[in-house]
């Protein structure tokens, strides 16, 4: 038995360490080096300010904030929405739902029995001195319903925020989920979406990941009906010494279904990127049709990118492929920019943009997507 | 207009000399040609002029306009009004072309000190332009090259020499790729851009595009340097006999 380090003791739990395949590039043990403790008083002012300075305010009427954890029902505008603190028991193991457990997250159900089409965005909002922040949302789309769901992240200070969000999805439902991380720059986030569809859903997600110290973001995705079609697209726009890894798991237990994952990654100064993408096609899955993507880009020498894609197929009748791309700007694209007269500079924002966009092809809410490009160029300066 | 003495160029990375001792005077209104085999250093001199990084100049001057070119980054040169169009035009998968048109062409204004475009104004000078040019709606609609046919490629980039107005065109074989009907279309958008300001320097290996875009001045390069210089007949004089006798006396 190794002896826990401080941090873990302050958690009362022992984090995993890269002697454990999934965790070999996010070593938590040693990348969580501040000492954790109970939630405590957050400041009201902060608060607000977050709130007042989210990304995304303009965007929609109805809005659930979460505070540390808690739902904050003064800041919320949730009036028409269903929600409860009912979800499913999750039957997976992972370390980051044992932590979520650990911490005991309270839970905040959102329900759709109907068609939404303006999105809905849950607001969490983190502060405070070396807190251990965990939540725990489950998001469930009735059968023939559909539903927008953002996730945004938002906090100052050192904290750590573990949420767990579950998903399932009805039978020819449908939701599109987006994520945006923007958490504080020394905050720790350790993320776990387990999603669940049923026959003929469909499920498209998209994750901006550009806050945060240590990011590691786990995501289970699993068929249980045929024809269910499933996009999940991702970016990161990481500088500094930022680290940022996520491990994505598709099951295809049933036949038919669809499958496509596209990462976009952008890494500047010292960060570093990890994609894990697993993709399971069970023994009856057949007919399973499933891609999955990962493409770096590198804006400096000290800059670095681990992809693991891993394929896992039991049936004989299914396509599946993945590919990696890691490199820096294309010097003939830069070139070509310049030679009609555009700066270095706003060439290159232009070419590390349109490297980018193509993981913002899931989101289909325009106006959203607008406000995605606008966060790249705010990030590029 | 353009004025190069002696220019001796080497790629950066081999010390391979390619240019050796070029000497070429351009005035405003005129047209050149410049022929020649292949690696005679045709494509080096269109590089060379537009600030494409990996050469090397190792002696010699280019002053465009008064100033010193060779000193000049290519965001600049391009603002100054210089403009080369590609043998292979370069595809940009994630920029659209309107996009990127809009950006260049308020970049170079910018850099000249003049106001930028309304978006209507813009959108009339594109539509206009690429109306004469046989482009479509659609194609402008797509990322920057990107699933454009060959021809297309070349009528992009005189779209763009049309909508940015350069002063000295540079056209790197223009003509390579094209069949008869595309490359009408093309010298007729170049010859539409024949200005008595403006200056072009047509690379090309056949003389087949000098029917449509008829010269000023044919030069012979040859080796890096220019061995033979003279009107549009010595174009025909080529093409009947080839390289090899001009070359060949030279050397």
């Amino acid at each position: 038995m190794i002896p826990q380090t401080q941090a873990e003791q302050a958690l009362g739990f022992t984090l995993p360490t890269r002697r454990l395949e999934d965790w070999k590039w996010t070593d938590l043990r040693r990348l969580i080096d501040k000492s954790y403790g109970a939630v405590g008083k957050a400041d009201s002012k902060t608060i607000d300010r977050l709130v007042e300075a989210a990304p995304l305010k303009h965007l929609h009427a109805k809005r659930l904030v979460i505070v540390n954890g808690v739902v904050d029902d003064v800041r919320s505008r949730v009036d028409g929405l269903l929600l409860s603190d009912n979800a499913p028991a999750i039957e997976h193991e992972d370390p980051l739902l044992a932590l979520n457990d650990k911490l005991n997250a309270k839970t905040v159900s959102v329900a759709f029995s109907d068609n939404y089409d303006r999105p809905i965005e849950i607001l969490h909002v983190s502060t405070g001195g070396n807190f251990a922040i965990a939540s725990r949302l489950h998001i469930a789309v009735a059968d023939d319903a559909s539903a927008q769901v953002i996730e945004t992240f938002v906090g100052e200070g050192d904290y750590l925020n573990n949420p767990v969000t579950t998903i399932s999805i009805g039978k020819g439902a449908r939701l599109d989920h987006v994520k945006i991380e923007t958490e504080s720059p020394t905050a720790h986030h350790l993320s776990h979406v387990i999603v669940q569809l049923a026959a003929k859903a469909t499920y498209n997600d998209f994750t901006l990941t550009s806050g945060a110290q240590v990011n590691r973001q786990n995501a289970t995705i699993e068929y249980f009906g045929e024809y269910g079609n499933v996009r999940v697209a991702g970016a990161y726009l990481l500088k500094g010494a930022q680290h940022a890894d996520t491990r994505l798991v598709v099951d295809h237990k049933v036949p038919h279904c669809t499958s496509r994952e596209m990462f976009k990654c952008v890494m500047n100064d010292k960060s570093r990127g990890i994609f894990q993408g697993k993709v399971i096609v069970r023994k009856n899955a057949q007919k399973t049709d499933g891609k999955q993507s990962s493409h770096a880009l590198l804006l400096s020498e000290t800059a670095e990118f681990d992809a693991k894609p891993e394929l896992e197929i039991y049936a004989d009748d299914v396509v599946c492929g993945h590919g990696t791309t890691c490199g820096d700007l294309n010097h003939d694209h830069l070139f070509y920019l310049k030679s009609r007269g555009i700066p270095e500079a706003e060439a290159r924002n232009m070419l590390v943009q349109a490297f980018v966009a193509e993981a913002f092809e899931t989101v289909e809410n325009e106006a959203l997507r607008e406000a995605l490009m606008g966060m790249v160029e705010a990030w590029l300066g | 207009m353009l004025e190069i003495k002696n220019l001796h160029v080497r790629l950066a990375e081999e010390k391979r000399e390619i240019i050796k001792g070029l000497y070429l005077s351009v005035k405003a209104g005129e047209v050149h040609a410049i022929m020649g085999p292949n690696g005679s250093g045709k494509s080096t001199l269109s590089y060379v002029l537009s600030g494409r990084e990996g050469y090397e100049v190792t002696e010699g001057s280019v002053i465009f306009k008064g100033d010193n070119l060779l000193e000049m980054e290519a965001d600049k040169r391009a603002a100054a009004g210089v403009f080369l169009a590609f043998q292979y035009p370069i595809e940009i998968p994630g920029v659209a072309t309107m996009q990127f048109l809009k950006v260049a062409l308020n970049a170079q204004r910018k850099a000249r000190g003049e106001k930028e475009l309304s978006i209507p104004d813009f959108m009339r000078l594109v539509k206009e332009r690429a109306a004469q040019l046989n482009i479509s709606q659609d194609m402008l609609k797509r990322p920057v090259n990107v699933g454009f046919s060959g021809g297309e490629k070349k009528r992009a980039e005189i779209l763009q020499m049309a909508v940015l107005e350069p002063s000295l065109c540079v056209l790197d074989e223009t003509d390579s790729g094209l069949d008869i009907d595309a490359l009408r279309v093309v010298a007729d958008g170049v010859n539409a851009l024949r200005s008595p300001d403006r200056a072009m320097i047509v690379i090309t290996h056949y003389q087949r595009l000098l029917d449509y875009i008829v010269p000023d001045h044919v030069h012979v390069l040859s080796d890096g340097r220019i061995v033979k210089s003279g009107g549009k007949e010595l174009a025909l004089e080529l093409e009947a006999h080839g390289y090899a006798d001009i070359v060949g006396k030279a050397a």
